[in-house]
């Protein structure tokens, strides 16, 4: 005890260092995750807070908006791990094909790019890009479909959330599965072709078994994200003649919240998704130490 | 001779493809941004070579009062606010990658504990208006000095200085921020660099605190602006302020304008993707990828 308070002395001048940063950390983040108190008050503009209980949870799960919101996210997260996750892998073993060299460089370039635009200029590409006259559909009329207007048909705006995430990311996460690939001794392939095995055989028996972990890690640290759903997407696509299949958990807080002033109720639904988001990073957590050793942290 | 081998010229074109269909949405606009607004109807959605060739539509935005301004706030937010991160983030990295002090397994959990929960934007948005701070861009700095993420990358770039050059600083009587400002920070130039673009990007993109805690329209950065013409279609922000002729209203195109505002949003990153490509990719590599 003696020993750590003379330690703790002598590196006074390591927490006037750490000082500003763990300032920052409990001004912006402790503050306003004690304040999700607010979800069992109702909120007063002059005076103190009324404590309320459960009442918001009470209307939050009583609500047919509320319950349309919550199965949009899981339909719309679902929707993006089934379709979106295998795409950066199948691209990975891809690029993997192309030895290094100008192809190569300009493939990756590409595909990295979306990563880097915000999701208001992607909103924009794709509203062009979709638009009744736009080169989708230009695509379609060559194959003698006819013209749709995706972005106010209930019927496909879940698609292009998926489409668009994928043009996105697709590339940018592609790097993790290239640099598990590259780790892979090169020694390996060069015995395959030895015994004959085709492009195709290679993939299957040397990389993608290489790639199982890395594989295994993304998808559980995606599963920590699921109730996401990609606010920043959905508020940039959204329009009013398809926000009832778009509006996720997020959207919702933002809208009642921020928009109508409803702090308290929007705060509850704010934690109930807080809530349940905690439990799958810790139990996601815990079952990628059971299955491949490290955690997500 | 190598025989024509048929797998691998199928995975080019695969990825040729693939490649076409992220550069010809963007390359579209661009096409469309430079068209001449009598000829742009001809334009198709696949075409990438303008018709015409004209600069109008960026005279017309750029002489937009409301965007020049937007222009000037967002490249003001981003490097305010990306300097603000670094001192931030590099402090508190070098304290938790090379020392060690008592109560500092106390703090890595506590960020951890950061990592894993967010609070609620709602909560978030009440204490920027208790803070007084609505309305400034102090807020959107603020909302963000620290990215968890970001300083845990930065922790992994500081312990892999080697332990002996601090040693030797500490034998010549250097105290613990005379060894950051002189030996770690100038040894940790590429990492910086990432850490500079990391947040760079972010504050250049970010439109969404803007959205919320910035009311005066003056202060809007350029993606706030961009999504008033782009998402909610806001035309008559577009023009207001401006002095066009009856002519030129007549033949505006306002997809093209919008083409060229998002053309601009997009200029920065575009001059900067080479370092980003160099540093990202790096940073990503190293740092996102738990060995």
């Amino acid at each position: 005890m003696k020993k750590a308070l003379k330690k703790m002395r002598e590196d006074w001048i390591l927490y006037v260092m750490l000082f500003p940063g763990i300032l920052y950390f409990v001004i912006f983040h402790v503050v306003p995750i004690i304040g999700m108190k607010l979800a069992f008050q109702d909120y007063r503009i002059i005076g103190e807070n009324t404590w309320v209980g459960l009442k918001h949870f009470q209307i939050l799960f009583s609500s047919p908006a509320f319950i349309d919101v919550l199965k949009n996210t899981v339909i719309i997260s679902t929707m993006k791990m089934i379709f979106i996750f295998p795409i950066p892998i199948i691209l990975a073993l891809l690029i993997n094909e192309v030895r290094s060299g100008p192809y190569r460089k300009y493939v990756q370039s590409v595909s990295y790019l979306p990563h880097f635009l915000s999701w208001v200029v992607i909103a924009g590409i794709w509203i062009s890009f979709l638009n009744p006259d736009g080169g989708i559909n230009i695509v379609r009329n060559f194959f003698h479909l006819p013209s749709l207007d995706f972005m106010t048909s209930k019927d496909h705006i879940r698609w292009v959330l998926v489409f668009s995430e994928m043009w996105r990311s697709a590339g940018w996460d592609s790097i993790l599965y290239i640099a598990a690939i590259m780790k892979i001794s090169p020694t390996l392939y060069e015995a395959a072709k030895l015994d004959g095995a085709s492009t195709l055989q290679q993939m299957r028996y040397i990389t993608l078994p290489a790639l199982a972990s890395t594989v295994v890690t993304v998808f559980i640290l995606n599963l920590g994200f699921f109730m996401n759903a990609g606010f920043d997407q959905v508020f940039n696509l959204m329009n009013d003649s398809v926000i009832s299949k778009v509006d996720i958990l997020d959207t919702y807080v933002y809208r009642i919240g921020l928009l109508n002033g409803q702090y308290a109720y929007a705060t509850a639904a704010s934690l109930f998704k807080g809530v349940i988001g905690l439990v799958l990073i810790l139990g996601t957590h815990f079952l990628s130490k059971r299955f491949t050793g490290k955690g997500v942290w | 001779m190598r025989r024509f081998n048929w797998s691998r010229s199928i995975i080019y074109t695969i990825l040729f493809i693939i490649t076409l269909a992220i550069l010809i949405p963007v390359l579209n606009l661009v096409a469309m941004s430079l068209s001449d607004p009598t000829r742009v109807k001809e334009l198709s959605g696949l075409d990438v070579i303008p018709k015409g060739f004209s600069f109008i539509n960026y005279e017309i935005i750029l002489s937009n009062p409301l965007i020049l301004k937007s222009i000037g706030n967002s490249v003001f937010i981003t490097l305010v606010g990306t300097f603000i991160n670094l001192f931030f983030t590099a402090l508190s990295a070098y304290v938790l990658a090379r020392t060690n002090f008592v109560g500092k397994k106390v703090v890595l959990v506590f960020l951890i504990a950061i990592m894993v929960f967010e609070p609620s934007m709602i909560t978030e948005y009440l204490l920027m208006k208790d803070l007084n701070l609505l309305n400034t861009y102090a807020s959107l700095i603020l909302y963000k000095a620290i990215n968890v993420y970001y300083l845990f990358i930065l922790m992994r770039f500081f312990q892999e200085i080697p332990e002996s050059l601090i040693e030797a600083a500490r034998i010549d009587g250097a105290g613990h921020f005379r060894i950051f400002t002189s030996i770690v920070l100038p040894l940790s130039k590429p990492a910086l660099a990432t850490l500079t673009l990391f947040y760079g990007v972010y504050h250049w993109n970010e439109y969404f605190r803007a959205t919320i805690y910035l009311t005066d329209q003056n202060k809007w950065p350029l993606q706030v602006v961009l999504r008033q013409f782009v998402v909610t279609q806001d035309n008559t922000t577009m023009l207001a302020g401006l002095d066009l002729s009856p002519e030129m209203l007549a033949i505006l195109d306002f997809a093209s304008l919008q083409a060229s505002t998002i053309i601009i949003a997009v200029i920065p990153l575009l001059l900067l993707y080479p370092l980003i490509l160099k540093y990202f990719t790096k940073g990503t590599m190293d740092g996102g990828v738990k060995d």
